[in-house]
């Protein structure tokens, strides 16, 4: 800024009341944290119209109406055992979760990428790398608390109902750790549907049909190997849905109950699972990362 | 009918990424037929229903269905290029018509040709049994089209309701209710391909064959006239 000089003056500036920013500068952290509760709260409608509120809220009402239902039953008929198996509660209520998936990714991945705003949050201090990082980790917490959240009510139900604590803390905890990869993988594929595609519309629909139909090729094929005593295609097979895939680590490693026909049943196999899954993540977040990069050089 | 229309549709459709989409579930389709009949080693006699009929008939035509019948119309009035069409001196409803016709030809030749491919594949002595799966997909596939087509006329998510209507209602609801028969497209399909070939009857359910007829019809005319309604309708409106 260049003060104004002592001298003849042809002109005045006058002092009408703006001031600088002189409160504190919180940095790149800040902005990431923002973008991450900002993103976070959108994925539930919380921020944005009336309207997109419907949507996601209606589907965790219908995912957590079931656990009600079951706590309910629990508790008046004294059921404390057996009754409730928190690992196949997600695989049982896979449409609703698939639904929700596609529906609410376009929210983070699509909008901003469409509308041409990307280029004014690339702008800022925060990278690239950092704000795909970011609009993953809202996309993947609020799908964990979608799935993780009725499978609380459950536990915190069968508490109540004064079950067996240590054993339904760790059947608990088995089925979180379970819900945590879930969530990881179906974040990184539907963000990354989201991102190459733009369009709201073909996003949820190539999501949903790329994650039921890959589950439903899964259960065909594996009744077809399981009738023909053909194990290991059936296995290898599993592989290919991430629904199958989370639900055989959360079985074999974790000592869950499988929902599939074919659930892994030794512990390489286990561990094989759980390598493709964390190999999912790890290469879909890489290529979610480039694309913003790339959207970052234009 | 009204064939630059029908061109310009076609081009939309295969011009863009949209292609290896529509194209991915039909090649899956063989794919599980050719997988199946190698893992089972020539002997398919169980996995015709489950592959064909469930797998088929039940997801992956509605689902062509559905992906080619919002491309066709869609992402025109999504950007508002449409104006530029619907103000030439053609009537609106042979633009629907024009539009309507691509995707039934694309829903049918990917759709119902892929099945009747899975079929001989996996039952090449019996290629009767496969063409009646194939004819049922395709009046099936006509009326998924013409669903659909009203359903994006209706509603600005046409994807979404389309694909509530096809995994809930239809997958969800009707395998439980068996009264929503008379409203499943599917079932419709089903009814006639099990018309056909007597290997097919199980698979027919308790519909009366002319009822399936006479409903896919309705449901192809009301699908062209609630299309060409909302196009000499047609306001422009924002994005979201």
């Amino acid at each position: 800024m260049a003060q104004p000089t002592e001298g003849p003056r042809s002109g005045v500036i006058h002092d009408i009341g703006y001031r600088p920013y002189t409160g504190p500068r919180l940095g790149t952290g800040a902005a990431a944290r923002s973008l991450f509760v900002t993103g976070l709260l959108n994925a539930y409608g919380i921020g944005r119209s009336g309207r997109a509120k419907g949507l996601p809220m209606t589907l965790l009402a219908m995912m957590l109406v079931p656990a009600a239902i079951m706590v309910a039953v629990m508790v008046t008929l004294g059921l404390t055992e057996g009754f409730l198996d928190y690992g196949s509660y997600p695989v049982t209520l896979m449409l609703v979760i698939v639904i929700f998936v596609a529906a609410q990714a376009p929210v983070l991945f699509s909008r901003d990428l469409r509308s041409g705003a990307i280029s004014l949050y690339l702008a800022r201090p925060l990278p690239a790398t950092s704000y795909a990082l970011v609009r993953w980790a809202s996309l993947f917490v609020a799908i964990l608390v979608f799935i993780g959240l009725p499978v609380t009510v459950l536990y915190v139900g069968a508490l109540t109902a004064e079950a067996d604590v240590s054993e339904h803390t760790g059947d608990y905890l088995a089925a979180m750790v379970g819900i945590v990869l879930l969530s990881a993988v179906l974040a990184t594929l539907s963000g990354l549907v989201a991102a190459h595609t733009r369009r709201r519309g073909l996003a949820v629909g190539v999501t949903i049909i790329a994650l039921l139909v890959s589950t439903g090729v899964v259960s065909a094929v594996q009744a077809i190997t399981s009738q023909q005593g053909n194990e290991t295609a059936g296995l290898v097979v599993g592989l290919l849905s991430p629904f199958s895939l989370v639900d055989g680590v959360q079985a074999e490693l974790l000592g869950g109950q499988s929902s599939f026909m074919v659930p892994p049943d030794t512990t390489g196999w286990g561990l094989l699972y759980l390598v493709v899954c964390l190999a999912v993540v790890a290469a879909g977040l890489w290529l979610l990362v480039r694309y913003y990069r790339k959207q970052a050089g234009r | 009918m009204n064939a630059t229309i029908s061109r310009l549709a076609l081009q939309s459709l295969f011009g863009q990424k949209r292609w290896w989409v529509l194209i991915a579930l039909p090649l899956l389709q063989i794919g599980l037929a050719v997988l199946v009949r190698v893992l089972s080693g020539g002997e398919t006699g169980g996995a015709f229903e489950p592959v064909l009929v469930v797998f088929g008939l039940g997801l992956v035509l509605p689902l062509v269905a559905l992906l080619v019948t919002t491309g066709v119309l869609g992402p025109e009035i999504d950007d508002g290029s449409i104006v530029y069409l619907l103000s030439k001196p053609i009537s609106r409803y042979v633009v629907a018509l024009s539009k309507l016709l691509v995707a039934v030809v694309v829903t049918v030749v990917l759709g119902a040709g892929s099945l009747v491919v899975a079929g001989l594949i996996l039952e090449p002595s019996e290629p009767g049994q496969a063409l009646a799966v194939g004819i049922g997909a395709a009046v099936a596939g006509t009326a998924y089209c013409a669903a659909f087509v009203m359903l994006s006329a209706i509603s600005r998510h046409g994807m979404v309701v389309g694909l509530i209507y096809v995994l809930v209602f239809e997958g969800l609801l009707a395998s439980w209710l068996a009264g929503l028969r008379y409203l499943s497209v599917s079932a419709f399909g089903r009814r006639i391909a099990g018309s056909l070939d007597s290997a097919l009857e199980p698979i027919a359910g308790n519909l009366p064959l002319g009822y399936a007829w006479i409903a896919s019809l309705v449901v192809l005319a009301a699908g062209c006239y609630v299309a060409g309604r909302r196009l000499s309708r047609f306001q422009l409106r924002g994005d979201e």
